[in-house]
């Protein structure tokens, strides 16, 4: 699971493998926006099944790799 | 009565926040003080019967729907039924600003209609999602009529007002967002009503009414006006709410620090963005790449942030200037997105010290031109 969801974030990101580090603050360093976010749930929705609502986490909830993890973890 | 203005309304105001104050101080819950506050200052502010009829009328409406829809989603998850619930939602609004065009649905007036639209439909929304199962009818009495941003916002969220309106704090806590409040109420009313003011009565009240080089400093003057008049009436609103334990959201952040559109609108009336960036981009690009609806996925991007913007340019109404000042902000946001998906060291170039300062003298002059655009001065 945890493979399938970096992937899927290094392809929205166009980051290469093993480039985002687990703690990387993405909204921060500009890698992550809005758009990006709605790409992650459609994919991870898509790939995994896992569903999220767009207002159901906070940007503080989903800021880093090993945040957006844990979130996706925790609905399976 | 218009809130926020005039002696006599401040001196209701800490009035009745004092016991507030004291309650916080006692460390007790201000939920059912905040109440009393709320319809005691609405009474004052809308202070004629036919008023509080219209007010009145509003509110059962909207309670009706949104405790309505609540239980009816229990049983029934159909998309068309939350958009028949939200158009009705939205249907005295829709009447207002018709009204402002055609002079016989000119019947419906009434303080705060905007925002308090704003927050139901978010109610309705957050219940279809399934965000909200349990909709109590003092919670959304309360949320919806709250009365420190009826008129102008900030824009709340109801799952963040309900845990503030549970929340016991301890003395000193309080004592903390006490003493936060206060100081924003002081600083809102600095900026809204001295530095506001002032440049209303010393720099465009001083302005010819037309002619180039006027133009150009009534879009300088107009803009520092709006931010301190705007953000002013943001802080005295955000201020009452902490004394009354409620910690609305921010309403600016320093926006003529923006690098770019994107970055403007995250510190620009961040409440109302926010809210259209929730409710109306998402869930337009979601349902865009979930039905496959355009080959590229930007295409959804760019017509959502087209659609977002037109709905905000409509929103303040239907007159020309703020048509063209919703199109205007969707194409300079496509245009913000063209530069960061297109040209690959854009990004890494945003970061360079001497390159920030010219994008935030950029911004700033295309933002200025949007307000321009939006005080309807050139039409």
């Amino acid at each position: 699971m945890e493979e399938k969801v970096l992937a899927i974030l290094n392809d929205i990101c166009g980051a290469d493998e093993g480039e985002l580090e687990m703690d990387l603050e993405l909204f921060d360093e500009g890698i992550l926006d809005s758009f990006g976010v709605i790409s992650l749930f459609v994919e991870i929705e898509k790939q995994l099944g896992v569903k999220f609502e767009p207002t159901e986490v906070e940007r503080s909830e989903i800021s880093t790799p090993a945040k957006i993890i844990a979130q996706v973890k925790q609905r399976m | 009565m218009t809130p926020y203005n005039g002696l006599l309304f401040f001196y209701i105001m800490v009035a009745l926040l004092l016991p507030a104050a004291a309650i916080g101080l006692c460390g007790r819950k201000l939920k059912y003080y905040g109440l009393f506050f709320t319809v005691a200052m609405l009474l004052t502010a809308f202070d004629s019967p036919q008023k509080r009829i219209t007010l009145l009328l509003f509110y059962l409406l909207q309670l009706l729907l949104c405790e309505g829809y609540s239980r009816l989603r229990k049983r029934c998850d159909r998309r068309p039924v939350l958009w028949l619930f939200v158009l009705l939602s939205v249907a005295p609004l829709v009447i207002v600003k018709l009204g402002g065009i055609i002079p016989e649905l000119n019947f419906i007036h009434m303080l705060g209609i905007s925002y308090m639209t704003f927050r139901s439909v978010q109610v309705l929304i957050e219940i279809y999602d399934g965000l909200i199962t349990e909709l109590s009818i003092f919670d959304f009495s309360y949320f919806l009529l709250f009365f420190p941003c009826v008129s102008s916002g900030p824009i709340d969220r109801y799952r963040r007002f309900v845990k503030d309106t549970d929340m016991r704090y301890e003395r000193e806590e309080y004592a903390g967002l006490l003493r936060k409040g206060i100081w924003k109420l002081m600083s809102g009313a600095l900026f809204n009503f001295v530095i506001g003011g002032l440049i209303w009565s010393e720099w465009i009240a001083k302005l010819a009414e037309s002619g180039f080089a006027a133009t150009v400093s009534y879009m300088y003057g107009y803009t520092f006006f709006l931010f301190f008049n705007f953000a002013g009436y943001s802080m005295m609103a955000i201020g009452t709410s902490y004394i009354l334990g409620i910690r609305l959201p921010e309403n600016f952040n320093m926006p003529f620090l923006s690098r770019d559109m994107k970055d403007f609108w995250s510190r620009w009336h961040i409440s109302l963005s926010t809210w259209l960036r929730d409710y109306v981009y998402t869930r337009f690009c979601m349902a865009a790449m979930k039905g496959n609806w355009y080959k590229d996925r930007r295409t959804s991007s760019y017509i959502g942030y087209v659609i977002t913007m037109m709905t905000m340019g409509l929103w303040h109404g239907l007159a020309i200037n703020y048509i063209v000042y919703g199109a205007y902000h969707g194409a300079l946001m496509c245009l913000n997105d063209v530069l960061d998906t297109r040209w690959k060291s854009f990004k890494k170039l945003k970061r360079q010290k001497y390159v920030e300062i010219i994008l935030v003298i950029i911004t700033f002059h295309l933002f200025s031109f949007g307000l321009l655009i939006f005080s309807g001065r050139l039409f």
